[in-house]
């Protein structure tokens, strides 16, 4: 899975670590990583994603409809799912202010075996870590 | 000369910060079914 992971574009390094199944992932500057292709990566080579999360930073913005993402590379944003830290975010929307943010993207739903293609990803706030 | 080395670098400067500005700096998951 390591090496199936590292050739992943936009990937600098992989750490596995076997006893807790955790798998950190450095990206490179390119800005060229994909969380959700990492995700499909993961599931190619044949173990299931239990959990994922990220720290990205980036600018807040808000869609007509009301949702806010995070705006983490000029092509890719996250829509942010609501929640209390989320709220706290919405006075910058629009402006030029860069968030620091460690976010939970995905969480396999109790029973199921693999996530939902389908599904988009939505960015769940666990901490806000920088406004500037 | 030294004006427009100058005004280079500072346009250089202008390009590369709004691409450091936004960025994923990490990931982290939790697999099941490694062996």
């Amino acid at each position: 899975m390591k090496q199936h992971l590292g050739r992943q574009s936009g990937v600098q390094n992989v750490e596995v670590t076997l006893i807790d199944g955790k798998v950190q992932v450095t990206p490179k500057d390119d800005g060229q990583i994909d969380p959700v292709q990492l995700m499909k990566a993961t599931y190619d080579s044949g173990v299931t994603v239990a959990e994922m999360d990220l720290v990205a930073q980036g600018k807040v913005t808000k869609d007509s409809s009301g949702n806010l993402s995070l705006q983490v590379e000029p092509n890719r944003a996250f829509v942010l799912d609501p929640n209390e830290l989320s709220r706290d975010l919405e006075l910058l929307a629009g402006s030029q202010t860069v968030v620091t943010v460690r976010g939970q993207l995905y969480k396999k739903p109790p029973g199921k075996k693999k996530a939902d293609p389908s599904t988009p990803l939505k960015l769940l706030l666990l901490e806000v870590q920088k406004k500037e | 000369m030294k004006r427009k080395g100058l005004l280079l670098l500072a346009l250089a400067g202008l390009m590369v910060v709004p691409a450091a500005q936004a960025q994923i700096k990490h990931i982290e998951m939790r697999v099941e079914g490694m062996t």
